[in-house]
């Protein structure tokens, strides 16, 4: 490779690039040494006389001001990037002089279009998306509700708190009409307490029946299948042709062995023997339909059988929703260590939800792919090297439940859903106030008109003539102020174009929803109502309150998954050749220790550095064992130390992380690079652009990354941005795809098919891991490159103030918002950035105290 | 009509969208059905869209072997049996698009991104809602929209379906066969009287958050009060299905020539398009629709096929195992179209043309392959619009707007539009 040249050629381009525009020049403007290649290279063909191609040049405004000079620009951009201009038999710029205009340009366009999407400091009535309605339900009514019928609001740019953006479609009013007699229907609890019910099963009555049918079943297709070969009449024993005979008793012949292996084991006759893939892979239990919804308890006596590794010793607990079994998929809930053995097994407590329309169908499993043909591949290598199957790791004893457990009856949202008349008779004429307590509760401090309420009563009543029972016929009204604007919308009139301070109830509300992504409770409304809540010192009393409660995790949750985009860790299947250990499990909880850490930056009151380089992760048991850290017990997610020196500790050490830079079946600097300019050193590339000619010189070569990506370099249209975002994820190629630390580089070959029968074949690569930061600084490795992004943590500190700006005022981050963030940054920075420090600036800023 | 809609439908006719409600029917006018005596049969158009496109080397013909004379390319290899029957056209895309990943999104709008400030996105009417606005009048349902649960992972970019209203806003699918096939089918079996009394519900329903929203309105600014009528919007459009519904509720489902059974639950994949094929087919016989789109499953059509890459990993092939796979998926797609074209030219219509002559359908995606944007992948077969079929077509202008063909097709089943997008005209060498 070609290092030493394209090195020379980064530097001199970084240290000459200069910024696009001031900082406090709002106008945007392509740089004017640009005129020349303009008119060297465009013009000639695109002037008033002789417009090619419709596209005239010499007319063109630096000043991006509006949509159409921009749509013009962009023309120009993507001409250029598709190699389309200038013409082949026209003079060409030099690959420098390319490279440093599509640099620019593109850097432009992405000012431009942030300009031209600046909502001038407008906040936009927004409705509640996805996870705040979800949430509120919940406040109001106690239950859960499936929302997957609603859109998600993520996706299109922005967050899910963006008035603007958030749309309203014609088939969405009906979904909230449905998802609200839902769960009202689970909300209006009347009658008695349900009784607590209790189950026990040894679970060798069910797993050892069962086995001894598969088995025969399988003896059975074998022996017909020999029969048919030998006699060559497939029809008489049961199969269409000979292929499908062969191929039966092939199968069976695959699966034998597992079973009897189980069924011969001492440890059947006392419980069931967990296999993977075939056999008994899934205990399975049943809640009846007829016991009541609510919260149950699952008790698993279980052990392990020793000699596997230990990402085998865990159990995971699920339930199979609709359409799942097919694939061998569950919706997976949790999942845990077992510590155990089979000689002194251990009593496992799991905490299930039984809903009334939700699934009752609760499975116990080995820790596994969620993925039929995953597991497949697992038991296919196993088998390959054993002529057996995967050894057995996990055997369970007995399986109970009990619930539902209630510790109050009527449950609270009953209580206040029915206005505390919990012994008060129901009868029609409290209907009407059992239905305006509702909507004032749900329109959250907004008046209910009367009209409103007469109209309501008027379906009630309509129902009840029908012959609807009491409760049935209250429940549509209730469902119609569920789907109605008070309550979908969080609205915060104005008349005139002025900005006004927002009232107490207004700015509880925004408080929530911010904080909590659900409605103020009881104890802030109170605060509102009587206006103490405008008091500096019990507004910063209420926010630090609201940050300690346990429901401050909805904002965490949705605002990193959103702020460092992590659906991109659904994207992909994890190889199960390759990385056998990263699996449902192990990504769920990869996912939640970005979340979980963030929050205890939070929580503790820590420096955003913490982000960036840290001494302690925060992990559960699994975790920690796909980490190889001892010692850490339970799957709770805690803080623990680390040993000097360690990998981890900091978003570029998190699995997650390193994973979502892979394609879930290598590593890729490019996604890894482009991270760490995004949401590190607040230095975002351009998109990504379309129609940019494929690099074909390595095509179908095996190489490692690193030599693969030195062709970026070899095309201005690539070099522009590559140049600064792979030498930055080269520092993070001693992390395989899956977040693992590497010595070497291991690229799977062969064909696919094999590859699934576990046969694959690898080739193997050393890493050279040193490159620099955009701004020319060096880095030998890893450690040198997390050291190098630590120092820099006031850039990672405005790019997440400008995030969190923009989330919690529901509108993009402005040019006018620049002096908000420098006063923001100000403080934080003379509090060590302090992530509370900055939730605080920004509630007593101006924007979010205003409409 | 009492006194309560008729306030409820002035403030939503108060309010700033143009879009004119329809006049409620509620008394007597009944649509006659479509047996009445036909004089042509009824023109029907198709979309079906496959996200993440194709292999760029081995889905387009030749571009050197123009007009009757060119060789079928290995991607479109299954479909030698029809050979005379499909064209294609190259060097068609959409000028705004700079979505490598949303090959859906705008494939039937032709809109820019950007073009509301402030907005984050923006859309407008895809091609087929336009036919639907005048097609839609005479059938069950206005239009059918098909998808599936993959479409996150299959390329199709944001929207819940490949139709966008006239507000720009999406319009959601029927996503798996078994849900189309009871919408499209099944036949009701609550009595009349009480879907009578549903309906009245429903409308009373409407009124009830319209007297809220009439509240709502009344402290906001502009900016706000463009919110609030996206909600009303959707009052509307709710309107307006209902009273299709009250002209249709005495009227039982007609059921298709072949007739259908309730699809497996859990067919995915290649049975999944196989069988939303055979639906699509159905519903044609039983002229439930006149308008049809379908955003296919990419990602568990790749499932389906034991190819464990990813659609997103497979549609940035290079040689090798994931240029095969993507190949392979080329080649699965077509040989599912060539079964719908069997399938159309084998529903007879009551004067003895077959569906195929009166439909027009368009196969495709706004992604070509990887991240190209232009030339986009584009199949067009049937009769309906009067296309000339068995032709390969290279436009001369290698940015020739989609939407061209949109407003070409369309004008072709006898829309009368004059535009759609950003069109600049219609593409005569189709015809």
């Amino acid at each position: 490779m070609n290092g030493a040249r394209a090195c020379v050629v980064f530097v001199i381009l970084t240290l000459s690039s200069i910024r696009v525009f001031a900082e406090s020049d709002r106008r945007v403007t392509v740089p004017d040494e640009h005129r020349d290649f303009l008119k060297m290279h465009c013009v000639k063909c695109h002037n008033a006389d002789k417009s090619e191609g419709e596209a005239r040049l010499d007319d063109i405004s630096f000043e991006i001001a509006d949509i159409e000079t921009a749509e013009r620009w962009q023309k120009i951009l993507n001409a250029l990037n598709a190699g389309e201009m200038p013409p082949e038999d026209s003079k060409q710029p030099t690959e420098i002089e390319k490279t440093r205009f599509l640099d620019n340009l593109s850097q432009t366009m992405v000012s431009a279009r942030r300009k031209l999407g600046d909502q001038g400091g407008v906040i936009t009535m927004r409705r509640l998306n996805r996870r705040e309605y979800e949430n509120t339900i919940r406040d109001l009514l106690g239950v859960s509700v499936n929302v997957k019928s609603l859109p998600s609001d993520v996706g299109a740019g922005g967050f899910d708190t963006v008035g603007k953006s958030l749309f309203f479609s014609s088939d969405q009013f009906e979904q909230y009409l449905a998802i609200a007699r839902l769960a009202l229907d689970e909300a209006m609890v009347m009658g008695r307490k349900p009784e607590l019910r209790h189950e026990h099963r040894e679970c060798e009555e069910t797993a050892t029946p069962s086995l001894k049918k598969s088995l025969a079943n399988l003896q059975k297709q074998q022996n017909n299948g020999t029969k048919a070969i030998e006699t060559g009449d497939s029809t008489k024993y049961g199969f269409p042709d000979l292929a499908r005979a062969k191929f039966q008793k092939d199968q069976a012949e695959i699966r034998i062995p597992i079973h009897e292996l189980v069924l011969d084991h001492p440890l059947t006759e006392s419980g069931a023997l967990l296999t993977l893939s075939t056999g008994y892979s899934r205990d399975l239990t049943l809640i009846p339909k007829d016991a009541a919804p609510g919260n149950y308890l699952l008790r698993v006596r279980a052990g392990t059988l020793g000699g596997v590794p230990s990402n085998r010793q865990f159990m995971e607990v699920g339930c199979i929703v609709d359409g799942e079994t097919a694939q061998g998929e569950m919706t997976v809930l949790s999942c845990y260590q077992v510590t155990g053995t089979s000689e002194d097994p251990q009593t496992i407590e799991i905490p299930i939800t039984v809903t009334k329309s939700g699934s009752r169908n609760f499975v116990i499993r080995e820790r596994q792919h969620n993925d039929r043909k995953a597991v497949q591949t697992m038991f296919f290598r196993e088998r390959a090297a054993n002529g057996v199957g995967p050894a057995l790791s996990l055997w369970l004893d007995w399986v109970e439940w009990e619930g539902p457990v209630v510790d109050r009856w009527p449950p609270e949202a009953t209580v206040k859903l029915f206005c505390a008349a919990a012994h008060a008779k129901l009868d029609d004429t409290n209907a009407r106030e059992i239905v305006a307590r509702f909507a004032t509760r749900a329109f959250r401090g907004k008046e209910v008109k009367e009209s409103f309420l007469d109209k309501l009563m008027e379906i009630f009543h309509r129902q009840r003539k029908a012959g609807a029972s009491l409760e049935s016929a209250l429940r549509e009204p209730l469902a119609v102020v569920l789907a109605s604007p008070s309550f979908l919308y969080i609205v915060e009139p104005t008349t005139t174009q002025e900005t006004r301070a927002l009232s107490p109830v207004e700015l509880a509300n925004r408080l929530s929803y911010f904080l909590w992504s659900a409605p103020p409770d009881d104890a802030l409304m109170d605060l509102a109502e009587s206006g103490e809540l405008m008091k500096s010192d019990v507004l910063t009393r209420q926010v630090d309150r609201m940050m300690a409660s346990p429901k401050a995790w909805s904002f965490v949750e949705g605002f990193v998954s959103q702020w460092l985009h992590m659906e991109r860790l659904d994207f992909f299947q994890f190889s199960p050749m390759l990385y056998p250990g990263f699996d449902h499990s192990a990504r769920l909880a990869a996912r939640d220790e970005v979340f979980h850490t963030f929050h205890t930056v939070l929580r503790e009151d820590l420096s955003l550095a913490t982000l960036l380089k840290a001494d302690f992760v925060v992990v559960n048991d699994l975790l920690a064992d796909y980490y190889g850290l001892e010692g850490v017990r339970g799957n709770q997610f805690c803080k623990v130390a680390l040993e000097p020196g360690s990998v981890r500790g900091g978003l570029l050490g998190m699995a997650a992380i390193l994973a979502m830079g892979s394609d879930g079946e290598r590593s890729s600097p490019v996604e890894r690079g482009a991270f760490v300019m995004r949401r590190l050193l607040n230095a975002a590339p351009p998109p990504a652009p379309a129609n940019v000619p494929q690099l074909s010189r390595l095509e179908g070569e095996i190489l490692p990354a690193r030599e693969l990506l030195a062709a970026h370099m070899e095309e201005a249209q690539c070099a522009q941005c590559h140049r600064k975002i792979d030498p930055i994820g080269y520092g993070l190629e001693n992390f395989n795809a899956a977040g693992l630390w590497r010595a070497e580089e291991v690229i799977s070959v062969g064909k696919v098919k094999k590859q699934a029968r576990g046969q694959g074949e690898t080739e193997h690569f050393p890493i050279d891991p040193s490159g620099q930061l955009p701004d020319g600084t060096k880095f030998d490795d890893y450690q040198g490159l997390r050291q190098a992004v630590a120092g820099r943590t006031e850039n990672f500190a405005r790019g997440l103030t400008e995030a969190l700006l923009e989330y919690a005022l529901g509108r993009p981050f402005g040019f006018t918002d620049e002096e908000l963030a420098n006063d923001i940054l100000a403080s934080a920075r003379s509090r060590e950035y302090s992530l509370r420090e900055i939730v605080h600036s920004i509630i007593r800023s101006q924007p979010f105290l205003s409409k | 009509m009492n006194n309560h809609s008729f306030y409820r439908r002035a403030f939503l006719r108060s309010s700033s969208t143009l879009i004119a409600l329809p006049f409620f029917n509620s008394f007597g006018w009944r649509r006659f059905a479509s047996a009445a005596a036909p004089v042509a049969r009824p023109k029907r158009i198709l979309f079906l869209g496959f996200g993440f496109g194709v292999t760029r080397e081995t889905w387009y013909p030749n571009v050197d072997q123009t007009g009757t004379e060119w060789l079928l390319p290995p991607g479109l290899k299954p479909l030698e049996r029809h050979k005379k029957d499909i064209s294609l056209v190259q060097n068609l895309s959409n000028k705004f698009n700079n979505e490598a990943h949303w090959g859906s999104t705008f494939w039937l709008t032709g809109a820019n991104r950007y073009a509301e400030p402030g907005q984050s996105f923006h859309n407008s009417v895809s091609a087929d809602q336009v036919a639907a606005e005048v097609f839609g009048k005479e059938t069950r349902f206005t239009s059918i929209q098909l998808g599936a649960d993959d479409a996150d992972a299959s390329g199709h970019g944001p929207g819940l379906s490949l139709a966008w209203n006239r507000q720009g806003k999406p319009i959601a699918a029927l996503n798996n066969p078994v849900t189309a096939f009871h919408r499209l089918f099944s036949d009701e079996t609550t009595p009349l009287e009480q879907r009578q009394s549903e309906l009245r519900d429903k409308r009373s329903v409407l009124d009830t958050v319209v007297d809220d929203a009439q509240g709502v309105a009344r402290g906001l600014n502009k900016h706000d009060s463009d919110k609030l009528d996206e909600y009303l919007q959707s009052i509307r459009d709710i309107e307006t299905r209902l009273s299709k519904e009250e002209q249709w509720l005495d009227i039982p489902k007609s059921k298709p020539t072949d007739p259908v059974t309730e699809p497996a639950g859990e067919l995915v994949g290649y049975e999944e398009i196989k069988v939303m094929y055979d639906l699509m087919v159905a519903a044609l016989q039983a002229d439930a629709s006149r308008v049809m789109t379908y955003r296919q499953p990419v990602e568990n059509l790749y499932r389906s096929l034991d190819v464990s890459f990813t659609a997103h990993n497979c549609s940035h092939y290079t040689e090798g195992a994931r240029k095969e796979a993507s190949q392979l998926r080329d080649e699965k797609q077509s040989a599912l179209l060539a079964h719908l074209i069997d399938r159309l030219k084998a529903s007879l219509e009551p004067d003895g043309s077959t569906l195929f002559d009166h439909t027009c359908l368009t196969y495709g995606s706004n992604i070509q392959s990887m991240h190209y944007l232009e030339n986009c992948p584009t199949l067009l077969t049937g009769g309906g619009a009067g296309v000339k079929l068995g032709k390969h077509l290279v436009m001369s202008d290698p940015k020739t707007p989609l939407c061209n063909l949109w407003l070409s097709l369309l004008q072709g089943v006898g829309i009368p539009v004059r535009a759609h997008g950003d069109s600049t005209g219609t593409i005569p060498e189709l015809f």
